[in-house]
């Protein structure tokens, strides 16, 4: 019995020194990580002042920082002496890993975030670790509806330089639809008719990708300034929990329509297979008579197939719930500089540099996927069937979860409870309440107060 | 009694290491399970037994996933260890060639997971998988399926693939119990006029339990764990019709849920604990009533 005793004792002894030991290796490697860069900092005196020595550690998810940056970066060091440090890492892992970052207390000097006051305060907590970037000059340039994505409390906390109007929408084969005699639908019923003309000419009338998991939620979530318009204050109540999704009868009549395509068979048979990487393939082969989709698949499209041109895919707004406003999404992959850093003035000197009108055109002219940017007098690269489709569509409004709390973080549930809603195992009505659960559980692990 | 040969504290390294490891970790995630741990807030809660009652109280389909998982559990170890016996009877004596066939029925199982998924993704693929182009190529078109979106073919479909995969492991397992029987049994056997079944019945069996009970604890621990399976060819789809514990356990981690993840595992734990307690005392007791 003693011995047992002594055992156990000698056992927990020996475990609070290992446990020990690892919290003093912990300390040791934060010191060991923060003093290397600041060695390259004890250099900037020798230069004199232009010129620093410093480089900064800029952390994004892959495909957020464009090469047109990357270009920049090298010119703003040949300028400043700061260099850039980019630590790109794979989308899948990201937020993982920059959660950890910022919990640990060892934050890259930049980092790369998405935007919406749910998603910046809930999973980033901006307000201890950003630093409050309001007094800088491109805050006024940029679009009030970017910096409103990224405020809190009034005081913006990331710079987004991103391509934030071109919105998903639905593109269309304009041959098809003039042989077929078809308009642009402006209503739900018109594009019903639409799709059922489509049909009886043999070709499938929509390209669906729903095996992604995440297409097709936009279906529902795009239309959001619809909804807002047919219920008014619809998002405000949302925000403050004095509505509920299950309240809405307009989310609920979009939830059913897109039953009725489904059930239509308007995504042809194998839609629960498909994947967005096919989307040229199936447009271009003429299988396909629309999808929804980015407007760069207009140029895909006629590179990778001689009998289309750019002006052969159309665009449109989704047309559920008789939608007519063009829906955008104004944030977009965001700049963070860590509240923790030691170079939060070198920092925002980048910011500055990359905001600078004629860094934001190179940006501009020199990256495919981008054309146009939220920043004022810039030369965009609009096709002539975006700039028809902005000028027919003057209304703006922003889609659900940039503007509704606690949506965009369950975006891939939304996703499964629209399957099962599809394939007839539950209601829309149960797809509402499904989020609404989930806005419940979020808003009390963030102790939202309206939620109590 | 005779005392211990070596001093104790011999034992204290080994102790120390497995504390660190096993034990420590295992109490810390059952006490998890009563909190709210997540990846919001640095504060950790205590909340009781608030997440077990979510998990059992029927709401959000956990339920459905514990039946999943039972479902999933029963089909493969019942057809697993008839299938593999089957085989393992039939390539155990008399067929030419056997190494061969023993080689090509155990293939599967050397390659992982994930690779069988992705491959059978793209055979049971609806419009261009292997599988429905060959039914329709000889004329069985109405036998076509969507196999892994369909709500009546998907968990079938998994169990199948599944079975597929892991029936070779089972077989080789069995034939190495078929092999340890001794041949005067059955020579006896047949001299007393035993038939075919008589002898799988009063001999192969009774002989090969030990092998069985193993191999039983292998499919249940193997089927109460699926992950892979479900996780790469229909990822708990369509909707939530196919999901299972663990997908749920690594759903609720990715979304920052740890408190719900840990406690989820907790219920795991003490099931498969249950379960392959209860299965080896009542297998090895059957084998030594012989």
């Amino acid at each position: 019995m003693k011995k047992w005793t002594m055992t156990l004792l000698s056992v927990f002894v020996a475990m609070t020194v290992v446990l020990a030991g690892c919290g003093g290796n912990n300390g040791k490697d934060a010191n060991g990580g923060s003093a290397s860069p600041s060695a390259g900092a004890g250099g900037s005196s020798e230069q004199g002042g232009s010129k620093k020595n410093v480089t900064l550690t800029y952390m994004a998810s892959q495909g957020w920082i464009k090469d047109s940056e990357m270009e920049l970066a090298k010119k703003f060091e040949e300028e400043t002496g700061i260099k850039i440090d980019f630590q790109i890492v794979p989308a899948d892992q990201y937020f993982n890993v920059l959660k950890t970052k910022l919990n640990a207390g060892e934050g890259p000097d930049i980092f790369g975030g998405q935007s919406g006051y749910s998603e910046i305060t809930m999973n980033y907590n901006v307000e201890k670790n950003a630093v409050d970037l309001s007094d800088q000059e491109w805050v006024k340039r940029e679009d009030p509806l970017s910096v409103e994505q990224l405020t809190v409390n009034g005081k913006v906390y990331a710079l987004t330089i991103w391509d934030t109007y071109s919105s998903f929408v639905i593109g269309y084969n304009k041959k098809l639809f003039n042989e077929l005699n078809l308009e642009i639908p402006k209503t739900y019923e018109e594009f019903k008719n639409a799709a059922l003309k489509i049909q009886q000419a043999g070709v499938t009338p929509i390209y669906e990708p729903i095996a992604d998991g995440w297409h097709h939620v936009m279906w529902f979530s795009e239309i959001g300034p619809n909804y807002d318009k047919l219920e008014p204050n619809l998002y405000d109540d949302l925000n403050q929990n004095k509505k509920k999704f299950v309240d809405s009868q307009v989310m609920l009549d979009s939830l059913t329509q897109l039953k009725e395509m489904y059930d239509l068979d308007f995504f042809g048979d194998n839609t629960l297979s498909d994947t967005g990487s096919d989307t040229v393939a199936k447009l271009g082969s003429g299988e396909f008579g629309m999808s929804l989709v980015a407007q760069s698949v207009a140029t895909e499209i006629a590179e990778e197939y001689e009998e289309f041109e750019i002006e052969d895919i159309g665009f449109f707004p989704i047309p559920l719930t008789d939608n007519q406003i063009y829906y955008i999404n104004p944030g977009g992959p965001s700049k963070f500089i860590y509240s923790g850093s030691k170079y939060i003035e070198e920092a925002k000197q980048y910011f500055n540099f990359l905001t600078k009108q004629e860094n934001l055109q190179f940006m501009l002219d020199n990256d495919p996927t981008i054309s146009n940017l939220n920043f004022p007098d810039l030369k965009n690269k609009y096709t002539a069937e975006q700039q028809k489709l902005f000028d027919s569509y003057q209304e703006r409004g922003t889609d659900i979860q940039n503007y509704v709390n606690y949506v965009n973080p369950q975006w891939m549930d939304i996703g499964k409870d629209i399957v099962a809603m599809l394939s007839g195992v539950i209601q829309p009505v149960d797809v509402l309440r499904s989020i609404d659960q989930r806005r419940a559980e979020m808003a009390k692990v963030a102790q939202d107060p309206n939620w109590k | 009694m005779n005392r211990a040969i070596y001093p104790f504290y011999f034992g204290i390294a080994t102790l120390i290491v497995y504390s660190i490891f096993f034990v420590v970790p295992g109490l810390m995630g059952i006490y998890y399970s009563f909190t709210d741990w997540n990846s919001y807030s640095d504060e950790i809660r205590f909340i009781g037994f608030d997440n077990l009652a979510k998990i059992f109280s029927g709401e959000a389909k956990y339920l459905s996933y514990i039946e999943n998982t039972l479902v999933f559990t029963v089909s493969t170890v019942v057809l697993k260890t008839a299938l593999g016996l089957l085989f393992a009877i039939m390539l155990n004596d008399g067929v030419r060639a056997k190494g061969l066939h023993r080689v090509m029925l155990f293939m599967p199982s050397i390659v992982p997971m994930l690779v069988v998924g992705l491959i059978f993704k793209s055979i049971l693929n609806p419009a261009s998988g292997l599988l429905n182009e060959s039914l329709r190529a000889i004329g069985l078109d109405f036998m076509a399926q969507k196999w892994l979106t369909d709500l009546n073919w998907a968990f079938k479909s998994i169990i199948a693939v599944d079975i597929w995969k892991g029936v070779g492991y089972i077989m080789i397992i069995l034939l190495a119990g078929l092999q340890s029987i001794d041949k005067t049994y059955y020579e006896a056997a047949a001299i007393d006029g035993a038939n075919f079944w008589q002898k799988l019945t009063r001999i192969t069996i009774p002989l090969i339990v030990p092998a069985l009970v193993v191999t039983t604890v292998l499919n249940l621990l193997h089927g109460l764990k699926v992950f892979e399976a479900v996780y790469v060819l229909t990822n708990g789809g369509p909707g939530y019709a196919t999901d299972v514990m663990y997908t749920a356990i690594f759903k609720e981690f990715s979304t920052g849920n740890y408190g719900m993840g840990t406690a989820l595992s907790s219920v795991l734990f003490v099931v498969m604990t249950l379960l392959g307690y209860f299965v080896v005392r009542l297998m090895s007791r059957e084998g030594d009533e012989r």
